[in-house]
């Protein structure tokens, strides 16, 4: 067994960490109270190919694999849950639908502009009646010519505001249902018929787009069907898979700053004559939360090397998103505590830490439908099938 | 246009260490290194020159990465290569307590057998032992003109132009080609690797297969030429510094306050 980082992961995790302390740190407090996405931020993460971190080099990719799209998202994570949530819609869903599933040509087009961070990215599966339960999607696809036309609208969609291409699921076929009856399209978001009809108001991650959209006869041409027509359900599935991975990376990130500023808090601030690090009650704290981290960072750093090495981890996936997001959520929360009255106020960053944190617990898909997931695989194992 | 070398460094990343006054030693709790900062900015310059005037397709240099020291291991060439050097040329060899006067000598070998060079950029200063010396002694054993502590520097039509920061302001100076350049940290904000770059050097594959070489310095000098100027005798801790004053009033107060110690320590 060897638990170490190759060579090029230890300097790609150095690049990245620099790049977040200099780069991403200073704005996170600014993206959060203003609202605004960071143009800029992402721009630059392009122009280093961090946008597309995990892609292949032929389609304009880094070629750093899971593992390396996982450092990044720790390093994101680390220092700005919303710069981490713009890259991870991007790349781990929005454009990974492409890769996956998207056809020589579709690579050529979409992926490349994509990995380069030329164009950015976003998924549309939620819908105001589908969430989770992914299979009730009532946005239709019609067949005419060479084209669908696709009625129907989208919301909370992460980036929706701004992306250039939307990846979006949409039925062909009512009386199949989802498998079967539900396809994927690539949509530009400068056709017509295609409108970004709100933006939310969010309590945490401000500094990212959720956005609804509408869809009136929108005409996407049939070589824009990704994947085989009536077979959505299952790519958008293996998409959300790798997502779900790096969501618990970026978790992991968010868990270790509240661990780094706890531990810098409680060196500093004397209560009763010393430090509160010689208080055993902060001590406990500081060693659960570190314990956790390390078992987080097991879980994700060793689902990345399986997806790597192309094995089944689907059920691992699910756990990675549904422990990261809560070790994140606890690991602010014990940082909270610890800051006392200065975490609670917003000169300090905890506060947004918190409201942050809490999303990861409900996006692509809620903590409830991995414990599902979960489950299913392991009483599949002992051939049982459950129901959600 | 000028072929450049540049010489860079590795230095203990200072947020993994802590120094003990009391027990009079550091202890790194995380050993990881970082490009020295000042031949960060060296090899920063030496990609602008390279770049300046110039479509990216048709480069009119070559930038090669040297090690300013014999280092254990080649990570800050590769660095440099995924930063945007041509190619990097690792000095293999054990030398005890290499110095800079013996780098200057083992250096200067490597220039001559590469078939010399039109510029040689390093830091003018290395950011743990804060040594200096490395480019004014390479340009003596070389015989070219030295340039130490520069702010900017640019190198067209066989002559390099630099800004250098004195005591009491910035003098521009200017020498032929070939030079030695000694460049400031901090001047430059050094660019990042390119992702797919870093990737390759580290992996060794594709354009970046060939970008690393390695050299023994015992084909390049003599045994005797091997010899440190430097004798380690010790080592010993700065004083602490002096604790500041605190001051309290308002605002205007405090500034009058500061402004007046100011001016005090200005007259002794």
């Amino acid at each position: 067994m060897d638990f170490t980082f190759s060579p090029e992961h230890v300097a790609l995790r150095r690049m990245i960490r620099e790049f977040a302390e200099t780069e991403v740190a200073p704005i996170a407090a600014e993206i959060d109270r203003e609202h605004k996405v960071p143009h800029d931020v992402l721009h630059k993460l392009g122009q280093i190919g961090l946008l597309g971190v995990c892609f292949p080099q032929e389609y304009g990719g880094m070629g750093a694999g899971e593992a390396g799209y996982c450092i990044l998202m720790e390093e994101l994570g680390r220092v700005c849950t919303s710069t981490a949530t713009n890259v991870g819609a991007h790349i781990g869903i929005g454009a990974m639908a492409i890769h996956l599933d998207g056809s020589e040509e579709q690579k050529r087009k979409y992926l490349v502009p994509l990995a380069r961070g030329e164009k950015m990215a976003a998924f549309g599966l939620t819908e105001s009646n589908a969430g989770s339960d992914a299979a009730n999607i009532r946005t239709r696809a019609v067949r005419e010519g060479d084209s669908w036309i696709l009625d129907g609208g989208k919301v909370y969609i992460t980036n929706g505001g701004y992306a250039h291409v939307i990846t979006v699921m949409a039925v062909t076929d009512p009386a199949l249902g989802a498998r079967g009856g539900v396809t994927a399209f690539i949509v530009e978001t400068d056709w017509p018929g295609f409108k970004v009809a709100r933006e939310e108001d969010k309590m945490g991650i401000r500094g990212t787009s959720t956005a609804e959209l509408v869809f009136e006869e929108l005409r996407v041409p049939h070589e824009n069907v990704l994947g085989k027509v009536g077979e959505g359900f299952v790519a958008f599935m293996r998409s959300l898979d790798m997502g779900r991975l790096t969501l618990g990376a970026a978790g992991l990130g968010g868990a270790q700053a509240a661990l780094e500023w706890s531990v810098r808090w409680a060196k500093t601030r004397k209560q009763f004559g010393t430090e509160l690090a010689n208080k055993q009650s902060v001590q406990w704290m500081i060693a659960n939360l570190a314990t956790e981290i390390e078992a987080l960072r097991s879980l994700v750093y060793r689902v990345a090397w399986m997806v790597d090495a192309h094995q089944p981890f689907t059920q691992l996936a699910a756990m990675c998103k549904m422990y990261g997001s809560e070790v994140g959520s606890r690991a602010i929360d014990v940082a909270l505590q610890i800051h006392g009255g200065l975490g609670y106020t917003r000169d300090f960053p905890i506060e947004r830490a918190f409201r942050d944190a809490r999303i990861a617990e409900i996006f692509e898909g809620t903590n409830e439908i991995q414990r599902i997931v979960i489950a299913s695989n392991i009483f599949r194992d002992y051939g049982v099938r459950i129901r959600p | 246009m000028p072929n450049i070398i540049v010489l860079i460094g590795r230095v203990l990343d200072p947020s993994g260490i802590v120094f003990n006054r009391r027990a009079g030693r550091l202890f790194v709790n995380r050993e990881e290194y970082l490009l020295q900062p000042a031949d960060r900015c060296a090899l920063e310059a030496a990609l602008r020159i390279k770049e300046a005037g110039r479509p990216k397709e048709s480069p009119s240099a070559e930038v090669v990465a040297l090690p300013r020291t014999l280092l254990p291991d080649d990570d800050v060439l590769r660095q440099a290569v995924a930063t945007g050097a041509d190619r990097a040329i690792y000095l293999a060899g054990q030398v005890a307590n290499a110095d800079d006067a013996l780098m200057a000598r083992v250096l200067a070998a490597v220039v001559e057998r590469l078939g010399g060079a039109d510029l040689v950029l390093t830091g003018a200063t290395t950011l743990d032992t804060g040594q200096g010396q490395l480019g004014p002694r390479l340009a003596e054993a070389l015989g070219w003109p030295q340039i130490v502590d520069v702010w900017h520097v640019e190198a067209a039509d066989g002559r390099v132009r630099a800004v250098r920061k004195e005591k009491d302001g910035f003098v521009a100076v200017e020498a032929d080609l070939p030079a030695v350049v000694t460049v400031l940290p901090g001047v430059l904000k050094p660019r990042y690797p390119d992702g797919a770059r870093l990737i390759n050097v580290y992996r060794g594959v594709n354009e970046m297969a060939t970008a690393l070489e390695q050299w023994d310095v015992a084909d390049l000098v003599e045994a005797q030429a091997l010899k440190p100027l430097v004798e380690r005798r010790g080592q010993e801790f700065p004083a602490e510094r002096e604790r500041g004053a605190r001051v309290s009033g308002t605002p205007a107060q405090m500034a009058q306050t500061v402004a007046e110690a100011l001016r005090q320590r200005v007259r002794r």
